[in-house]
């Protein structure tokens, strides 16, 4: 017994000897334990052919005929025997395995039948909507890493535009440092004008100011002397003087009123 | 007769050698590798797809100390459905049917989560004896019976999976069995037994699905009041 286990390990170890003429990317994708299936078998870099960029998938999936049969079989009997030829292959099989009773019909069979149509069914119903959301699962990818391209790209035509505007400002420079400078000329020239104004005022006031006292000076020398004068004459009527021209006064208005009373008459 | 209607479940082997080992190991076969490219097949998209919504509407009631176990579940989903899908095929030997084998997933891992509840938080975990708001007069009996229902888990699911998956196969073999035998003499009775084997496939499909999801689900409930 003992014995017996040991000629099946060694059987069943079999499945995993290591060969130095497995290719590395063969081994990398057998299963869990194929990481270390890789470490255990450092095959030698004998082509350079690198493992990047990996080949791409096929577009479909291998051809089949009826579900199961490839149609590589139907290819390969077809210059033999046409086109009937995998189908009288079939046949024939069937045939010899049933009448040399090397497969016996007995309860398995109808329920292989029974399996059988169950899953022939529930292919034919749900396969064409399953493949398509499988379909789907790998667009949803593709379309999130595509949404993420776009936007990356509409972010940098973006750049480029606002990039081509800086551009054409900076063009236009000159005709902003011209109107800058005509600005600051303005500006110097409008000031300048105003503290020349401001000037003008100035002296203006300052000389109005002497002429007006000046004319304070003589203004008060007037008065001053037509007072004196006037005090002076004032002073120098004597009192017969007055008693004459106040008679001299009477008279002359007599005569007035003669001559007037005269003329009214 | 009797005998040989459960000699489909015996284990096999092989002048001596036991071919379960063959039966467990070969099905990884048939699962597809993710390769290491950015868009691969559908068949490969659509794996992908399932086990991670899968792992992600079984942990979201776990917290992040029990993520810890998403590898071990997740691939110990894919090994139980793949078992029972493949084994309705004809000639198939399914070996989920053996007690052995499901016993000796359930065990480790339910003792497993009882271990790491004890051990982190044995206060919370010895809780679990005694649910809240009980009359005082029931305690005693609900604590011997929490402790029994607590023990009798693996065995449970140890045995829904095998007497689930074994019954089905069983019926399988019978129903068919019968549409064979009633096919020469009652053909009109055979052609109706065959719609039965029908009907009854299409439930074991479901069966072998639903078997596994409820392997799984329970050890993450295990878990869940452990971690």
């Amino acid at each position: 017994m003992g014995l017996r286990l040991l000629i099946f390990a060694c059987c069943y170890l079999k499945l995993m000897t290591f060969s130095f003429y497995i290719p590395a990317n063969a081994l990398k994708s057998k299963g869990p334990i194929g990481a270390g299936l890789v470490q255990a078998s450092h095959s030698l870099h004998t082509s350079s052919k690198s493992l990047a960029p990996v080949p791409a998938l096929p577009e479909k999936g291998g051809q089949v005929r009826h579900g199961i049969i490839p149609e590589e079989l139907f290819q390969l009997l077809y210059p033999k025997t046409g086109v009937t030829g995998p189908y009288m292959l079939g046949t024939g099989l069937l045939c010899y395995l049933l009448s040399k009773e090397i497969y016996i019909i007995n309860h398995e069979t109808l329920s292989a039948a029974s399996i059988g149509a169950v899953v022939i069914y529930a292919i034919k119903k749900f396969g064409p909507s399953v493949a398509a959301f499988a379909d789907k699962l790998n667009e949803e990818k593709v379309l999130n890493a595509q949404a993420v391209k776009d936007v990356a790209l509409v972010g940098l035509s973006q750049a480029i535009e606002e990039e081509k505007k800086e551009q054409w400002r900076a063009e236009g420079r000159s005709m902003l440092f011209d109107a800058k400078r005509n600005n600051v000329a303005m500006l110097l020239e409008t000031n300048f004008r105003e503290r020349i104004h401001m000037v003008t005022n100035e002296v203006k006031k300052r000389l109005d100011y002497q002429i007006a006292v000046q004319n304070l000076n003589r203004q008060m020398e007037q008065e001053h002397m037509v007072n004196w004068v006037e005090k002076s004459v004032v002073g120098s009527i004597t009192p017969l003087q007055e008693k004459e021209s106040i008679a001299k006064c009477i008279s002359d208005l007599k005569a007035l009123a003669r001559a007037k009373a005269s003329l009214a008459v | 007769m009797t005998l040989s209607l459960f000699d489909q479940f015996s284990s096999p082997s092989f002048l001596g050698i036991p071919m379960i080992l063959m039966a467990l190991a070969l099905p990884w076969l048939l699962i597809p590798t993710p390769t290491s490219r950015w868009l691969s097949n559908r068949v490969v998209s659509l794996q992908g797809w399932f086990i991670a919504r899968f792992t992600n509407q079984l942990f979201l009631p776990l917290n992040v100390g029990g993520h810890k176990w998403a590898p071990l579940l997740a691939s110990l989903m894919m090994f139980l459905l793949t078992l029972n899908m493949l084994g309705l095929m004809p000639y198939i030997f399914t070996p989920t049917t053996q007690l052995s084998l499901n016993l000796g997933l359930a065990v480790p891992l339910w003792l497993a989560t009882v271990l790491i509840g004890m051990r982190n938080q044995p206060t919370h975990a010895l809780g679990h004896f005694l649910p809240e708001g009980t009359p005082t007069a029931l305690i005693p009996i609900l604590i011997i019976m929490q402790t029994i229902s607590l023990f009798i888990r693996p065995l449970a699911l140890g045995v829904r999976l095998t007497a689930n998956l074994t019954a089905g196969h069983l019926l399988i073999h019978l129903i068919s069995s019968a549409v064979f035998v009633l096919m020469p003499m009652m053909p009109v009775v055979a052609i109706l037994t065959a719609v039965l084997l029908l009907l009854l496939t299409m439930l074991e499909v479901a069966v072998a699905m639903i078997q596994a999801y409820v392997f799984i689900l329970l050890l993450s409930l295990y878990l869940q009041e452990n971690v």
